[in-house]
């Protein structure tokens, strides 16, 4: 285990001089989109609770609802950034056979280049959190309340990145992944709640939801952030067996995956 | 024809790809672009067809300024390379093919007597119907030829058509060419690492090196340039002196251990000084160099220090 | 004239005839890009609905109005996709990797060959839903046959103003060559063209409106259709396109000179 570490290490290396090689890039593909998100629903919001007298709408509060939605923003920073395409590319490129060879596997490289954007991106909500509070964004910040959020945050991305590699892991079979990829995307932020938060779905389909992983992915670390509402431990417990199913279903596509895999561009 | 004159192009990072260069190219003509890797022969490749915009100088390709990009000169070029593809990767060549057909406007009854007279010339005619990732590489780079004659260009831009590809396939490739040229009487321009493919093909030279041009002439005086000598290599039962009087005034070079050595020997004397050396020495095995103009690219190589 | 138009329909059914071809290669590719346009539209729709069962307007519109703005946006998007969506991507790799040489020399206009070469048939079965969206939301929003007659046009109008704005922005992709960033742009800002123009106020609208005007895609026309006297913004938008396609002849022969094509 001990010597893998420089291996690891470097591979991060490489994968954040990478990252910042391509900052333009890197700031137009992941946290450009974050921000004209938030920035369309925060004028949606606000210009919707101005017309309704600042009322509460769903048991929401207009600084609840902007404070909700910055705290969507912090999360998809900090734990859904991450995305396969570079992944997608190694297998249909055919360029996954070196590491077939290699000491160095494929998930570990491309566990390091996870790493190696957190670490980037725990710098970027860092400054957009600081920025939302001297925004006035947020009434009161409770830091135990943030904490037991950031604490959810990390096993949000965790499976994050496990599903993401699943959904890359899925170019053994299609010739384009990107739209896997997208319909995630479609799905994730409309069920988790980034969009509008659970408390505007029927009440029926939220109970729903709760069996599925969608709403800890964004409205549970939320609304932990800014409440601290409901026991985090069972909302750990809850990611963690997701994170297995979804490390047992990696582990199921890579191996049919590989069965299959041609070689191709060789 | 036009001429493709003195032209410069400037890099992105303040280096010209292509220094000043005067270069004449008449109808008909087969030449052969040589130099090596970042030589500048692909940038010049582009500029005479207009995808790459000279920053300085004068150009004139069939009379027209490639660079404007006019519709009538698009019509009349043709451009083939040899490490990109033309054809669409996921589907069959002939769908790829009936496309050019509408861009260049060919007639269609033209158009299937074009397809069958190639096609049959580089013996294709079952892979026009398979998918285009389903083929060989030479298969591909044929069917990539098919799709730049199509139109009938009266110039053709070759790319190294034959790189990558195994020495049958090289070899058809080349025919295919001559025998097009001489029916058709194109102009052909080509870049080319294989020196098999210039001594066949080409009857003028032009060599490029860091975007100079150093030799600009017919293939026997880039050959002469090297003085009227032939490599010989002889290969040794025992290991040799390396002072033995009847190698040593050839310019010997020796490899193996003494087993092997080779010769520059004049063209004249070529005969006599073999005779000898088969007599008085334990020669197993002997031949002369095959590939002179590869020779006088290296040589010229290492005398720039390019 | 006459001719040259021939020439391009018999390339574009060329066009069309390939990449139906290369569709039904995929057809796992081609199923599941229905799945993700049914799934976005029906999110798109289910999240204003979820918005209008807590409030009864949004701005001046109720839910029908905004529900058929949507309607409307949507028609846009798949008209988007089945035309011209795929090719913006497939330039930002040619560009990267050169394949772009093949296209300028081909004697055919070069933002047809770039712009429309890639069709996808997939999207194109999905006008189905979007004109049943357009018709069911249009008839409850109240509008009457004169408003349905000038749809089609309004639609063409949107869609030809996104896709020159897109195309003047696209030129930057020949001085950055990696150009996926742009692309990821170019969804931003379709994205912020989603929503109604009352919604954003002070700096970011004006900015939507008359810098970036991606607003104005859905707004002008919808608003037009809604009181045929409000057609100022809808006016804005057709001088907008001719003066785009003026920005576009300039910038685009600039772009083109920087081209360096990917050496081999």
């Amino acid at each position: 285990m001990n010597s893998r570490f420089p291996m690891w290490l470097q591979t991060v290396y490489v994968a954040w001089s990478n990252l910042l090689a391509y900052r333009v890039n890197f700031f137009l593909l992941v946290i450009g989109p974050a921000l004209v998100f938030f920035f369309v629903k925060f004028s949606l919001w606000s210009s919707i609770y101005e017309q309704q007298g600042n009322r509460e709408l769903a048991g929401l509060s207009r600084e609840a609802m902007l404070g909700y939605q910055a705290m969507v923003l912090i999360v998809s920073l900090l734990a859904q950034g991450h995305n396969s395409t570079r992944l997608a590319e190694d297998i249909r490129l055919g360029r996954i056979t070196a590491y077939l060879i290699y000491p160095f596997s494929l998930f570990e490289f491309h566990a390091s280049s996870f790493i190696a954007l957190q670490s980037v991106q725990i710098i970027t909500s860092s400054v957009v959190f600081l920025m939302a509070i001297s925004l006035g964004l947020f009434t009161a910040i409770n830091l135990v309340f943030v904490v037991k959020g950031l604490v959810l945050c990390f096993f949000v991305s965790l499976l994050w990145f496990l599903i993401q590699y699943c959904l890359g892991l899925l170019a053994f079979w299609l010739e384009q992944t990107w739209v896997m990829r997208v319909l995630f995307q479609i799905i994730a932020q409309f069920l988790s709640g980034s969009i509008l938060p659970l408390e505007f779905f029927p009440q029926g389909l939220r109970d729903a939801l709760m069996f599925s992983p969608f709403p800890y992915l964004t409205w549970v670390p939320a609304k932990t952030m800014l409440t601290g509402e409901g026991s985090i431990i069972y909302a750990v417990g809850i990611l963690c067996f997701w994170i297995m199913v979804a490390s047992l279903l990696a582990r199921l596509i890579w191996n049919r995956g590989l069965r299959m895999y041609t070689g191709a561009g060789m | 024809m036009g001429s493709l004159q003195s032209l410069w192009k400037r890099d992105f990072i303040e280096k010209a790809a292509v220094k000043p260069l005067y270069l004449e190219v008449r109808r008909g003509e087969i030449i052969g672009l040589l130099g090596p890797n970042g030589a500048g022969k692909t940038t010049l490749m582009k500029m005479f067809t207009g995808i790459v915009v000279p920053t300085a100088g004068q150009l004139r390709v069939l009379g027209f300024e490639p660079a404007k990009r006019d519709l009538y000169f698009r019509q009349k070029i043709a451009l083939v390379m040899g490490q990109k593809s033309q054809l669409w990767w996921d589907i069959p060549a002939m769908d790829s093919l009936q496309l050019l057909m509408r861009y260049y406007e060919i007639p269609k009854n033209l158009f299937l007597e074009r397809v069958h007279y190639l096609a049959s010339l580089l013996e294709v005619e079952p892979q026009l119907q398979v998918h285009i990732r389903k083929l060989s590489l030479g298969e591909r780079m044929k069917l990539e030829l098919m799709a730049c004659l199509l139109h009938d260009p009266q110039i053709i831009f070759l790319d190294e058509p034959t790189i990558g590809l195994d020495l049958i396939a090289q070899r058809k490739i080349r025919e295919f060419l001559l025998n097009y040229h001489r029916e058709r009487g194109v102009t052909v321009i080509l870049t080319s690492h294989y020196m098999a493919d210039v001594t066949a093909l080409c009857q003028r030279i032009v060599l490029v090196m860091n975007g100079e041009k150093h030799f600009d002439g017919p293939i026997r005086a880039f050959e002469g340039l090297m003085g009227q000598e032939k490599y010989v290599k002889f290969f040794f039962s025992q290991a040799q002196n390396e002072q033995h009087p009847l190698l040593i005034p050839w310019h010997p070079s020796f490899g193996n251990q003494g087993l092997e050595v080779e010769l520059r020997v004049p063209e004249d004397k070529l005969k006599d000084v073999c005779a000898a050396i088969l007599q008085n020495l334990p020669v197993t095995d002997f031949q002369t160099e095959k590939m002179p103009v590869e020779r006088v690219m290296q040589e010229l190589l290492s005398r720039t220090g390019a | 004239m006459l001719g040259t138009l021939k020439k391009y329909a018999l390339i574009y059914r060329e066009f069309f005839a390939t990449c139906l071809a290369e569709a039904t290669t995929y057809r796992m590719h081609f199923v599941l890009l229905i799945v993700m346009d049914l799934l976005f539209y029906a999110t798109t729709l289910t999240t204003v609905d979820f918005i209008y069962q807590h409030v009864s307007a949004v701005g001046p519109w109720d839910r029908n109005q905004f529900m058929f703005f949507l309607a409307f946006l949507l028609t846009v998007d798949q008209l988007h996709m089945t035309f011209v969506s795929e090719s913006f991507w497939v330039l930002s790799a040619s560009i990267r990797n050169g394949d772009l040489d093949f296209l300028i020399i081909k004697p055919v206009n070069l933002y047809f060959l770039i712009f429309l070469r890639h069709i996808r048939p997939a999207s194109m079965l999905l006008c189905f839903v979007t004109v049943f969206l357009l018709w069911h939301f249009g008839t409850k929003a109240g509008l009457g046959w004169v408003q349905f007659m000038l749809l089609p046009v309004l639609l063409i109008l949107a869609l030809l103003f996104l896709v020159s704005l897109e195309i003047l922005i696209s030129a930057s992709m020949f001085w950055l060559v990696e150009g996926t960033g742009v692309n990821f742009f170019r969804m931003q800002l379709q994205q912020v063209s989603r929503w109604p123009d009352f919604v954003f106020y002070g700096l970011p609208r004006r900015f939507f409106t008359f810098v970036i005007p991606v607003l104005l895609i859905g707004n002008a026309p919808v608003q037009f259709l809604f009181s045929p006297f409000a057609f100022s913004s809808l006016l804005w938008m057709i001088g907008l396109t001719v003066v785009i396609w003026v920005l576009i002849e300039r910038i685009w022969s600039k772009a083109l000179r920087q081209y360096e094509s990917a050496s081999s």
